[in-house]
């Protein structure tokens, strides 16, 4: 017997749970594979079922178990007093609040000596902005000087090391520069000229005005160690 | 489950720990059928507390006997929703589901293919603005058996009607939604 499109819609759910007898089933497939408007109709129903089986529960908020055991149970107890100081005390006490409180402490004493801020003299005026502000320009600029003068000291210093470097090779090879022998010259006798030639005594001018710069440059240096020497041989 | 009536038990002799585990089992499958009932994420949440407020002030009339607790909860939850229904007929005609709070798909989820989750996450959007056109009787019914997945048995405890009416119910719902769905352009994949 075959079956009605009502009889259909009415066992779809029994046809697609499982729940029918193999001659109604076979009953049911027949009228589907004939029927157009049944065919889609199963089609659509057994589709959604499959994508409703597989679709996932939602996340209930996190906020929600606490309003409700709020409401039922009545607000959670908080303590007062020295119980809640106590309380707040002990969820200090973790090694990684310790951490935490001494990298704060670290980087505020940074903060404040590279403002200027005297630890042996504390003063409450150096912790007023208009202070802060001018220890910070000051040091700034203490630094940048610091840092120019030291930077200058030590192309001064590289340069007198290159040319005493290079006045030390003159010396170790002297047949390079001597003059050679004039063949005009008699054995013994001098002709009034220099022992140095022209290029030799440009280097010892060199020499002499780095020094003078150097003097210039490192005065308490010069003064304390070589301010004898230099008053020696300098004119 | 045994667990639940126990955790019951030690509920009525005053244990609030007891009541919280209770509250913490049930709490995600009670806000998940008000918000498949309602599509919204806030009343989900609203009818959700009222839920396990009235079963806490009912907890003395829970009999083990009679069914487990979740079933017990679960048909609380139905006649709640069913009252919210009827309360807000007038206000929900001149609502919009654009309204309805986003909710958070399960984190379970995390594990499929994008691909799969785009197509899941629209699959959910399209059943659920669905389900909010079936008449309620329709909708509790599918959400029952097809979103919570519970027996025939469990589903006509909770409706408290006929094992003929729970079958025709679901029937008729899946028919309705699959032909909404198609109304509304879903085409089966």
């Amino acid at each position: 017997m075959m079956w009605t499109c009502e009889q259909i819609e009415a066992r779809l759910s029994d046809y697609l749970d499982g729940a029918l007898a193999a001659t109604d089933r076979a009953a049911f497939e027949a009228h589907v594979g004939d029927c157009e408007r049944c065919a889609p109709l199963v089609a659509h129903v057994s589709q959604l079922l499959s994508g409703m089986h597989v679709m996932e529960q939602v996340e209930a908020p996190p906020r929600l178990v606490y309003s409700i055991l709020d409401k039922t149970l009545g607000p959670r107890e908080s303590a007062t007093g020295w119980a809640a100081v106590l309380g707040w005390v002990r969820g200090m006490a973790s090694v990684r609040f310790a951490y935490g409180a001494l990298s704060v402490a670290g980087t505020l004493v940074i903060l404040l000596s590279a403002l200027g801020f005297s630890w042996r003299k504390p003063k409450l005026a150096d912790l007023q902005p208009v202070n802060i502000y001018r220890n910070a320009d000051r040091q700034v600029h203490l630094v940048y000087a610091k840092g120019t003068k030291f930077v200058n000291d030590l192309r001064v210093v590289s340069e007198i090391q290159s040319r005493l470097r290079q006045d030390n090779d003159l010396q170790t090879n002297p047949e390079s520069v001597a003059p050679s022998a004039s063949p005009e010259k008699q054995p013994g006798r001098t002709d009034g000229s220099k022992p140095a030639t022209p290029r030799q005594q440009n280097r010892a001018d060199d020499v002499r005005r780095q020094i003078e710069v150097l003097a210039n440059e490192l005065p308490l240096w010069a003064g304390r160690l070589s301010v004898p020497m230099f008053a020696r041989r300098l004119p | 489950m045994e667990q639940d009536a126990q955790l019951v038990q030690h509920c009525l002799q005053g244990d609030a720990s007891a009541w919280e585990e209770l509250v913490r089992r049930h709490t995600r499958r009670i806000f998940n059928i008000c918000y498949r009932f309602t599509g919204n994420g806030t009343e989900a949440e609203d009818l959700s507390q009222e839920v396990f407020l009235r079963v806490y002030r009912t907890l003395g009339s829970y009999r083990s006997a009679h069914g487990g607790f979740a079933t017990w909860v679960t048909s609380v939850t139905r006649n709640l929703l069913i009252d919210h229904y009827r309360r807000t007929k007038r206000d929900r005609l001149t609502d919009s589901l654009d309204d309805a709070m986003p909710v958070v798909e399960n984190k379970e989820s995390a594990g499929r293919r994008p691909d799969q989750q785009l197509l899941l996450g629209e699959l959910s959007a399209q059943v659920q603005a669905g389900l909010t056109k079936l008449s309620p009787d329709l909708r509790e019914a599918v959400i029952l058996r097809d979103l919570q997945q519970l027996e025939y048995a469990e589903i006509q405890q909770i409706l408290a009607v006929p094992e003929g009416t729970v079958k025709s119910r679901i029937n008729r719902g899946r028919i309705e939604l699959a032909r909404i769905l198609q109304q509304m352009g879903v085409r089966p994949t």
